[in-house]
């Protein structure tokens, strides 16, 4: 598929679960956006500013709150349904984000910013190859 | 006879767009504007000269895609889905583009009871022809009974700016190439953030590692997805933990007598290497671990 960019997720074999960019990660865990990200995996309902609502499984949500969602039900302003496979919502147009009431949200929130902090982390620690580590470490 | 209309020029100026009347008919009158003589709307299509291709950037490209805005078939050309702005030319140097921070959403759409071809759709903030009156939510249905009407009726159509929205369904031929085109649509979209919505600290300080920048060094990236060394580390039981220890010791106290590797750095402590290819290497140097415990 593409490279990778800013996206955290690829369309490939699934999705990765640490986001790439070091702007996205310090965006991330100092906003909310960290719970949207722990979604992932969980089917939810999206609505829109322009009074729509999408409901779909969570692939994906990154720093910028940009959500993409598959097997999706798009109802638009009207009520009239349609069927998506995949979703990509810009975070602009975002009004709200359901979480599911089974979603335990400070454990959510807990373990993302864990995540986040294991990557961040993980050079300081030594990890990462070393012959590759960069000089100014 | 042209009929123009200055506020749509304004508007295909700046968003560099095609508007299409109510029917397909055209004459072509200059090189750079067309008239569309069609039923009761009379509106011009505007071609821009500078407007062309985007060479660089293009994160897909899809040859045979019908574009179809609003209801309005466009026509068949190519899509190009670059870094700076979504494209769609016809082949005869006519075409429109649109900028990401104009687009609410794209999606798959291979539901052909809602709409008869698998396509990409995409919606756009705002009309992209004041004189298109078509409504902000067409029904998919309405647009199979009626491909090539704009509106479906303008009752109680908002005003509000906000509110207006174009319809695009860009139809590849090949539906395969869906997945592609909407991948590179969502990789684009994410290199346009909203500029209106910053945090005010988005830089942090600190040494990370960084995972872009240690793939683009050597094209792989060591993502902690699994455990590796120093992950598996937090992960240890307390037996595992002394074993590690007893182990970096032993290796700490052969290892830093003598150590010659080419391509590796040797400024660090020793201990601190965990990586089983430097034992092994090691290793070859005769004696260094006769006291040790080691299998090769």
């Amino acid at each position: 598929m593409e490279s990778e960019g800013a996206e955290s997720t690829s369309s490939g074999p699934g999705p990765v679960e640490v986001v790439n960019s070091i702007r996205e990660r310090t965006i991330a865990e100092n906003s909310m956006v960290v719970l949207l990200q722990g979604l992932q995996g969980e089917v939810t309902t999206v609505d829109l500013r322009n009074e729509s609502t999408a409901r779909g499984r969570v692939v994906n949500v990154d720093a910028f709150m940009n959500v993409r969602l598959e097997d999706v039900l798009y109802r638009d302003r009207r009520g009239q349904v349609t069927r998506l496979q995949d979703l990509f919502i810009t975070g602009r147009n975002i009004r709200y984000v359901h979480i599911p009431d089974h979603v335990d949200i400070m454990k959510t929130i807990q373990s993302q910013l864990a995540k986040i902090h294991r990557v961040r982390n993980f050079a300081s620690l030594g990890g990462g190859r070393k012959e590759y580590a960069k000089k100014t470490k | 006879m042209l009929h123009t209309n200055g506020r749509d020029d304004v508007l295909a100026a700046r968003h560099g767009l095609v508007h299409l009347g109510e029917e397909a008919g055209f004459s072509a009158r200059s090189l750079s504007t067309l008239q569309l003589s069609a039923g009761p709307q009379t509106v011009t299509m505007v071609l821009l000269k500078n407007l062309h291709p985007p060479t660089e950037g293009v994160r897909h490209e899809q040859a045979e895609t019908t574009a179809v805005m609003d209801g309005q078939r466009l026509g068949c050309g190519t899509l190009y889905v670059a870094e700076t702005r979504l494209s769609w030319f016809d082949g005869s140097g006519m075409g429109f583009c649109l900028e990401y921070p104009t687009i609410s959403l794209h999606a798959i759409s291979r539901d052909v009871s809602a709409y008869p071809q698998e396509h990409l759709y995409v919606m756009v903030n705002g009309k992209l022809s004041d004189e298109n009156e078509a409504e902000m939510a067409e029904k998919p249905a309405d647009e199979e009974e009626e491909e090539d009407d704009s509106s479906s009726g303008g009752g109680d159509d908002d005003d509000d700016e906000e509110g207006r929205i174009t319809e695009i369904r860009f139809v590849p031929s090949d539906k395969a190439a869906l997945e592609s085109m909407f991948s590179a649509m969502c990789e684009c979209q994410a290199l346009h953030p909203d500029p209106e919505d910053e945090d005010s600290d988005n830089d942090f300080e600190g040494e990370e590692y960084d995972v872009e920048e240690a793939e683009a060094e050597h094209g792989h990236a060591d993502i902690p997805t699994f455990y590796t060394c120093d992950e598996g580390l937090s992960s240890l039981t307390q037996e595992g933990q002394a074993t590690l220890e007893r182990l970096e010791g032993m290796l700490a106290q052969s290892v830093a007598q003598q150590y010659h590797m080419a391509g590796v750095r040797t400024e660090e402590s020793k201990p601190e290497f965990e990586d089983g290819m430097e034992v092994d290497a090691a290793a070859m140097e005769a004696g260094q671990f006769e006291d040790a415990d080691v299998d090769h």
